[in-house]
């Protein structure tokens, strides 16, 4: 610990080190200024014995006192405990139904997942069917087309009943998780997207419209939840939202020099969009700002940019240097560095990603270890005969 | 060089230039660039339109104006503040890189006439004036100096690139170029031929000059372009990609290393305030205790000492008072006491059987044997 000492004084770190714990410990400082004769310190327990209470109280009865509290852990509290300890759920009249929905979704174990699982599968089935037979007009088919209508509604019920339950058990939880919170939006609009086919029709909107195709098509992503359950996906999920945020900037950036490349070839080729030639192919792309922006996106895709600049150069009036110029500073600095700046962050922020998640696990199973350490040593320690406990009572006196 | 520092230190108009320097640097100024920023790029996309630009040129016009004496009020008052520093830094040369662009229009239109064929470009560069938004993001710029640290290997990069191109480019003329038979188009002169090159580079539209070539029944084409497409596509571009992954990630390293090392350094200079006060506090108690009672400090750590007592109940964070550590120190001490009784009574085993062991001996030595067992 580096010091401050005064000149002419020699350093002593070990010295300094001793009179800082003093310092601490004691107040020696404030008991040295006259400040208190002796810092009073009292346990809880002391508080509540009578014989000492007797004697504080008859002290000062208007001291204050500062409390100084040190957590102490007796053993690991699960989450689970500490949900049924908060005060809402003691002190109130019914409890609360994230109780209940917590244990149906994590007590129930594996049974309730699986009944989701299997019912996601059952779901993709159903629609799969149910788009074949659309549009069969076989009466002998009716029962069928029935019996899969039922099925989809019925399947729809219970992710509602799902959604609910998941959403009441995280309402309790308030230490929002964002990772959870990602996932809890991504559910929410995946069921609002198939909730509204169903609700659009009840209400009685013929079903040819292109939109309610759409949306009855997007009730596939729901065998999307399948793939959120397994773990290692959630990983590689979690990684690619964490690269995407370290590359906000870079995207920014991106979008700058897009919007400068735009613009300006809006201007640099006046000459090119307000030509009269009728062969020219590419005659639109750079007639506004809209379209110039798509155009700097196709030629940053590197597609037909030799082509497009060939038809540039048939018009006169574009200088030649100025157009050639622009199509080649934009292929360098766009497609070949910026593409490649954004592989090399994404390998950087994998690997980095990667030795995070190992120094996590590794310091998880040090610790880990440690307690079990720990937990041996002092179960043989209460496991042993009454005459260690007369040897260590000896050893404290 | 040292004259002109001693004039500008000699400025009497020290309290003005404090207060100007403490209206840049503060938020409200901050705002209010960004905002004229923002203004002016969204105008200069308006500003592409004929249609808007007919009937709004007045708010145009205006807006102009506005917009450039803000940009000049900015960088006079920057450079009034601090004449020399400010060319050092890359962001103020970037202003009034930005203030030159702006004013190429108008002095094109004065000194060439309205007609001037390569006006639109110079209308075209006002894109850039959005440039200036880099130096209120402080997230880009540290990106911007963690990718720039690569632009050295990304130049010599390009440079062996275009070495490349030129080879391929000087060979591709003298073997399709030729006047007569030759591929005029695409061969003809070097620039085109660079451009066919470049094409066959990002593979873009490349069958269709291999085409070409083959139309015109050119033996060595085909080698000719795979052998490049190979060598440039291939492996030049991928180790472009390579050579700026190391790069980035060495950056990146050495940039958060810098951070971590600034955290640690305020974090030393917090924890040496402290120390220091603690220091001063004492020497001054000695001082004070030394004027008035002549005790010095460890005669007063006596006095503290004795009031102390061995019931006092003390509050102690450190390892070695926390329970688990006294737990398992206390059976450690157990499970030594109990290694020892045990030792103890294997001795005692090993001496009585060796005690028999020299009974059992001849009766020749008996009597030294028993002077042994009395001893």
């Amino acid at each position: 610990m580096v010091s401050y000492h005064p000149a002419g004084h020699m350093h002593l770190p070990r010295a300094d080190a001793i009179r800082s714990r003093l310092v601490d410990t004691f107040s020696l400082i404030e008991h040295l200024q006259g400040l208190s004769q002796a810092v009073p310190r009292h346990t809880i327990r002391e508080l509540f014995d009578p014989s000492r209470q007797k004697k504080l109280m008859l002290g000062d009865q208007h001291q204050l006192v500062r409390f100084f509290i040190k957590p102490r852990h007796v053993e690991r509290i699960t989450h689970a405990r500490r949900l049924m300890s908060r005060l809402r759920v003691r002190c109130s009249q019914r409890p609360p139904l994230s109780l209940w929905a917590g244990w149906v979704l994590e007590k129930t174990g594996p049974l309730f997942t699986n009944f989701i699982i299997f019912l996601i599968f059952l779901n993709t089935i159903v629609l799969m069917v149910e788009i074949e037979l659309l549009e069969s007009t076989n009466t002998k088919l009716l029962p069928l087309k029935l019996t899969l209508e039922v099925a989809a509604w019925f399947i729809l019920l219970v992710f509602l009943l799902e959604e609910l339950l998941v959403l009441g058990k995280a309402e309790s939880n308030h230490n929002i998780n964002p990772k959870r919170m990602l996932f809890k939006g991504y559910f929410f609009l995946m069921l609002r997207q198939s909730l509204i086919p169903e609700v659009v029709v009840l209400v009685g909107v013929t079903s040819q419209s292109v939109w309610l195709q759409l949306l009855r098509i997007c009730r596939v992503l729901r065998s999307l939840k399948l793939f959120a359950r397994f773990r290692q996906i959630r990983v590689i999920i979690l990684a690619l939202v964490r690269a995407l945020k370290t590359m906000t900037f870079l995207l920014m950036l991106l979008l700058i020099f897009f919007y400068i490349f735009a613009v300006a070839g809006v201007y640099f080729f006046e000459g090119y969009t307000r030509s009269t030639r009728q062969d020219l192919e590419y005659h639109m792309f750079f007639s506004d700002v809209l379209n110039s922006l798509v155009t700097v996106f196709i030629l940053f895709t590197l597609d037909h940019w030799y082509a497009l600049l060939q038809d540039v150069w048939k018009v006169p009036e574009v200088s030649r240097t100025f157009s050639s110029i622009y199509v080649i500073l934009w292929l360098l600095l766009g497609s070949i560095i910026f593409r490649n700046i954004i592989v090399a962050m994404m390998v950087t922020n994998f690997q980095n990603i990667r030795n995070e998640l190992n120094e996590e696990m590794t310091h998880l199973e040090v610790q880990h270890k440690a307690g079990i350490f720990k937990q041996q040593i002092i179960q043989r320690r209460q496991n042993l005969s009454p005459e260690a406990m007369k040897s260590s009572h000896s050893k404290i006196d | 060089y040292l004259p002109l520092i001693q004039i500008f230190d000699r400025r009497k108009d020290t309290e003005l230039r404090a207060f100007v320097q403490r209206v840049i640097a503060g938020p409200l100024f901050k705002i209010i660039m960004i905002s004229t920023i923002s203004m002016n790029a969204f105008f200069v996309v308006l500003w592409t339109n004929y249609k808007i630009r007919f009937r709004l040129f007045r708010l145009f016009e205006i807006s102009e104006v506005l917009f450039v004496s803000i940009y000049s009020t900015e960088f006079c008052m920057k450079v009034y503040v601090d004449p020399i520093n400010y060319w050092k830094d890359g962001y103020n040369l970037l202003d009034v890189l930005i203030i030159i662009i702006i004013s190429i229009p108008y002095a094109l239109r004065k000194i060439k006439g309205k007609h001037y064929p390569y006006l639109n470009i110079a209308n075209g560069m006002q894109s850039l004036r959005i440039l200036k938004l880099i130096t209120y993001s402080r997230g880009i710029r540290t990106l911007i100096i963690a990718v720039g640290q690569t632009a050295y290997t990304v130049a010599s990069v390009l440079i062996l690139f275009f070495l490349l191109m030129y080879i391929f480019a000087i060979l591709g003329f003298c073997l399709f170029g030729a006047p007569e038979m030759g591929d005029q188009n695409n061969w003809g002169n070097l620039a085109v031929a660079f451009f066919t090159l470049f094409s066959l580079a990002t593979v873009d539209g490349w069958t269709d000059l291999q085409q070409e070539l083959d139309d015109r029944n050119f033996v060595l084409s085909r080698a000719f372009t795979i052998i490049f497409i190979l060598l440039a596509s291939f492996i030049f571009l991928s180790m472009f990609v390579g050579v700026m992954i190391i790069h980035t990630e060495d950056s990146i390293k050495k940039f958060e290393r810098d951070l971590e090392l600034e955290r640690h350094m305020i974090l030393m200079e917090e924890k040496q305030v402290i120390l220091k006060r603690q220091q001063e506090e004492v020497s001054h108690l000695m001082q004070t205790q030394k004027n008035v009672d002549y005790k010095s400090f460890s005669e007063l750590v006596e006095n503290f000492k004795k009031t102390l007592q061995h019931t006092d109940p003390m509050v102690l964070d450190d390892f070695g008072t926390s329970l688990p550590f006294i737990d398992i120190y206390l059976s450690t001490l157990d499970n030594q006491d109990n290694t020892i009784y045990k030792l103890q009574e294997l001795y005692y085993e090993m001496v009585h059987v060796l005690r028999l062991m020299l009974e059992d001996l001849p009766k020749k030595q008996q009597s030294q044997s028993l002077e042994v067992a009395e001893k």
